[in-house]
């Protein structure tokens, strides 16, 4: 089964983005909407979905939420930090003790971290999140900063709500914002740049990875426009800080534009290229519609469109998943789930809560290859076949199989018995696949069950050939063993080609 | 019960039930090419390389100590060593816990290079290891690593095509170097433990689904790598099931990853690049007793694996070198440790290399607060390792010319 791609003498550019006419909102189009805005497509949102239109289902899912709460501990943690460090340096102590001390707040903060790391996973399985959150990490993807340049946990988590905030804005004005994030300041060594010593670090990626795409600017270019932003510091390090005496006051010249320009003013003038209109285009449909070119074409009169509606990223957004182009059919179970999908996806599939034990969770992500917050390097992680090999398959295989163990409680260290209580004080569900819930199917006949599994789990391409050996795996439901049968019928089918597909 | 498919061959046979010719329609490339029996001709007695990294940033003046200079022990009067050093020259020794080394040393068959590095050296583990791993510049940043490079340069044609894993790695997650930008068949495993599960009805369950029919694109690629390493991981199991090593590998993580390197190679399997790794090198504190474990650890690891080589008469076909991603300040710091540093030594062990001391040693004319200033580019030896051991092209691999090594 395959179709043939649209060009646009098959598919007119005048026609790929406007909605998809209702006629075509199906339960094979909702499931395909739901899947590749967030991580699932369950058969009860599917029918919701049905029950009002495709635009309303995109707004709603991309509705403004209530942000991701900071912890207490991280809030503490962040306002007591310059202090904290004052002390240290500035107070009489010996190296010894020095070293004694910062290593305390380090390991506070690698605590902090993995618990907003866990955090987040609970935030983003809500699946009232679930879409913003896929779409912030996609804006983590463009704006990438890594943990360990970085270090300070309270600094990823405010960057990340600078993004989460953004997510319907207009992209300048995100760009602006993100220029002025401490993390992002850090990371690409704003904080550095000055006047006799510019570093250009910053400017280039602007235009490499945030706004243009390469090729599309020069290197002189980059040297005037880090000229504009100097004087971008940190206070205290936790708070941006515009120093006005250290900001380069002089006339640059930035495509072809003279004046005596700041940081912002230079964003905007990014935005008067023609490449500003399609990169982030690009990127989007890498992301969420297909590794394989798209018709320059098509890419282009998008970008008209997003341009002259202020490039605002909502509105992109709204186009994007309603357009015909996104549900033609040569697109859909072709994608391969990132981890966070991978994972997420399997929570709502399987209605499971998050695994509590926060070094389970994060080293099975970082084994699959999407360790939080630690992308390899600026460019980001490269996502689609990337992430596949033989390694992150393993790892991917494993952790279908942890969601079908059974916990032993004895065998749980220290750390993982703190972790299971307070889940349960929590009263957050089961995080495991019980037996219980296996049995409520014994006895369904397993023609019926096939079918069930391959239309709940899996997109449409491998349903008909996944039937037959799925029968053959569970052979009946009644006699001994069927529970262990039926579990791995499931655990196969969740470990197969097809759903790693979305 | 019935024999399960150690090989492609027999995955696609299909004995006890498993046909996959049974049935029409799409077949996966690597099977529809093996089931032609026009298996590209194995690559088997090839130069294979075999990598250990030493994470952390090993200390390279306690690791090949300068016990004639002064200097080192003003720069160290807490940690610099004394007693029972290895003379390897009349003014360097080698730290009292490598006697395995010290042995291959005299004997000609490990090679000391000295004072490795590169320019405007980073301190950040995880900065240094990538520069290490992608052998970019300092100020360059590149995703794809020096030995994944090599893979997209010597394997041609799809890499589901070859029976046996390219590259193969001993820890969880593949390492940077193997990153490529085209897929090549990798595998990884752990140093101890079982990681075939044939004898589980789980396991067969995932195996026949997996060789259902799946439309073209990224499907068939999920079921060729989901394939390729199901079949790899019976074989490996297989091979390290029977292996009979000829040397004592201590009950170490690093030693248990290479004896298991041993068995693969002894197995002729056709892969070309092996990497292990050591971890506990960031020796800020209470630096003498660990470097020791450390080293210890290292020697004797090596020195087993060389033996066992020998024994099996694989010597001439394997090189072995370690690398880490910088050495250590040259003075102490406050808790008989040391910081990140820079440039330090690495061995080359086998019995094809040419042994001895190489390049120049670190200049310790330096403040308390100074670094070593590297001499050799660690590319160089890379590109030695890629032109000589190897037989690619090393410009085309690391972008650029460098100077040779002479250690092959």
């Amino acid at each position: 089964m395959s179709y043939a791609k649209p060009t646009p003498q098959t598919f007119s550019v005048e026609d790929a983005w406007k909605p998809l006419p209702a006629g075509f909102w199906r339960v094979d189009t909702a499931q395909h909407l739901l899947r590749r805005m967030g991580f699932s497509a369950t058969p009860k949102a599917v029918k919701s979905a049905l029950k009002k239109s495709p635009k309303h289902s995109i707004e709603q899912a991309f509705k403004p939420n209530a942000l991701m709460p900071k912890s207490e501990a991280l809030a503490e943690f962040e306002s007591t930090i310059h202090t904290r460090y004052r002390e240290i340096y500035g107070g009489d102590y010996d190296s010894d003790q020095k070293r004694i001390m910062s290593n305390k707040l380090r390991r506070e903060d690698e605590k902090l971290f993995r618990e907003y790391a866990m955090d987040w996973f609970v935030y983003a399985r809500d699946p009232k999140h679930s879409a913003q959150e896929k779409f912030v990490l996609f804006l983590q993807d463009i704006f990438v900063v890594e943990r360990p340049t970085v270090k300070e946990c309270y600094a990823l988590y405010n960057l990340q709500q600078t993004l989460r905030e953004g997510t319907t804005i207009d992209y300048p004005e995100l760009c602006k914002r993100v220029s002025r994030d401490p993390a992002m300041v850090r990371y690409l060594d704003l904080n550095k740049n000055t006047t006799r010593k510019p570093n250009e670090n910053f400017a280039r990626e602007l235009f490499e990875l945030f706004i243009l795409g390469e090729g599309n600017y020069t290197e002189a270019d980059i040297k005037e426009a880090s000229r504009a932003f100097t004087g971008y510091r940190i206070k205290d390090r936790t708070d941006f800080f515009f120093q006005r005496n250290l900001h380069d006051k002089g006339v640059k010249t930035v495509f072809n534009e003279q004046g005596n320009w700041d940081g912002d003013e230079v964003i905007d003038i990014t935005f008067r290229q023609p490449a500003a209109k399609t990169f982030l285009i690009r990127e989007l449909i890498k992301f969420y519609l297909t590794e394989d070119t798209v018709p320059e074409t098509y890419i282009e009169a998008l970008g008209e469109l997003w341009a002259s509606n202020n490039f605002n990223l909502g509105y992109l957004l709204k186009t994007f998943f309603q357009s015909r182009l996104f549900f033609h059919p040569t697109y859909r179970g072709n994608l391969v789930k990132s981890p966070i999908h991978f994972y997420l996806g399997l929570c709502h599939d399987l209605n499971l809560d998050v695994v509590p034990f926060d070094s389970r969770l994060l080293r099975s992500m970082r084994i699959m290859g999407q360790d939080f917050y630690n992308p390899p390097n600026v460019r980001g992680w490269l996502y689609g076949e990337y992430w596949i090999n033989s390694t992150t398959i393993s790892g991917r295989r494993q952790i279908v199989d942890y969601l079908f163990s059974k916990i032993n409680e004895k065998n749980l260290n220290g750390n993982e018995k703190r972790d299971l209580k307070r889940a349960r004080e929590e009263k957050r569900g089961d995080f495991l696949v019980t037996d219980e819930r296996l049995n409520q199917v014994l006895g369904t006949a397993v023609d019926d069950l096939a079918e069930h599994f391959t239309s709940y789990f899996i997109t449409e391409h491998s349903r008909a050939s996944y039937l037959e050996p799925l029968q053959s795996i569970m052979n009946d439901s009644k006699s001994e063993g069927a529970t262990r049968r039926i579990r791995n019928a499931i655990i196969a089918l969740l470990q197969s080609p097809a759903y790693n597909l979305s | 019960m019935k024999d399960l498919p150690l090989t492609r061959r027999e995955f696609i046979r299909g004995t006890g039930g498993l046909g996959f010719l049974a049935f029409s329609g799409f077949a996966p490339s690597f099977l529809a090419q093996s089931a032609l029996a026009q298996t590209p001709a194995p690559e088997r007695d090839r130069s294979i390389l075999v990598i250990i990294q030493l994470a952390g940033g090993n200390d390279g003046l306690n690791t090949v100590v300068p016990h004639t200079d002064d200097r080192y022990y003003n720069l160290r009067p807490g940690i610099g060593l004394q007693k029972n050093l290895l003379n390897i020259n009349e003014d360097l020794a080698l730290h009292p816990a490598c006697q395995e080394l010290y042995h291959l040393y005299n004997e000609g068959n490990l090679s000391i290079i000295q004072n490795v590095g590169y320019p405007n050296p980073n301190r950040s583990h995880f900065r240094s290891t990538e520069i290490w791993e992608t052998g970019s510049d300092s100020d360059t940043f590149q995703r794809e690593g020096w030995l994944g490079r090599f893979l997209d340069n010597a394997c041609s044609g799809s890499p589901t095509a070859d029976s046996d894993p390219a590259a193969v790695h001993v820890s969880d997650m593949i390492p940077q170097s193997y990153l490529s930008d085209r897929s090549h068949s990798l595998f990884g495993m752990n140093a101890y433990g079982k990681f075939d599960r044939s004898d589980d009805p789980a396991d067969l369950a995932y195996e026949k689904l997996l060789q259902a029919d799946h439309i073209e694109g990224n499907a068939t690629y999920l079921q060729q790598t989901m394939m390729n390493t199901l079949v790899t991981e019976r074989r490996v199991e297989r091979i390290i099931a029977k292996y009979k090593a000829q040397a004592n590998y201590p009950n170490t993580k690093l030693a248990q990853s290479l004896k298991r390197v041993a068995a693969l190679v002894h197995a002729n399997m056709e892969t070309r690049v092996y990497y292990v790794s050591q971890s506990g090198y960031d020796t800020h504190a209470n630096q003498l007793n660990n470097h020791q474990r450390l080293l210890s650890e290292l020697s004797a690891a090596m020195g087993a694996f060389q033996n066992d080589l020998n024994a099996h008469r694989k010597d001439d076909q394997v090189i072995t070198m370690t690398f880490s991603e910088f050495g250590r300040r040259p003075a102490e710091n406050g808790s008989g440790g040391t910081d990140h540093g820079t440039a330090a030594p690495l061995f080359v062990m086998g019995s094809k290399v040419k042994g001895g001391l190489l390049g120049s040693a670190p200049d310790l004319g330096i403040s308390e607060k100074e670094d070593l200033e590297y001499a050799t580019d660690f590319r160089g030896i890379y590109s030695s390792v890629i032109d000589k051991w190897l037989e690619a092209d090393s410009s085309k691999i690391l972008g650029d010319k460098f100077d040779h090594v002479p250690f092959i």
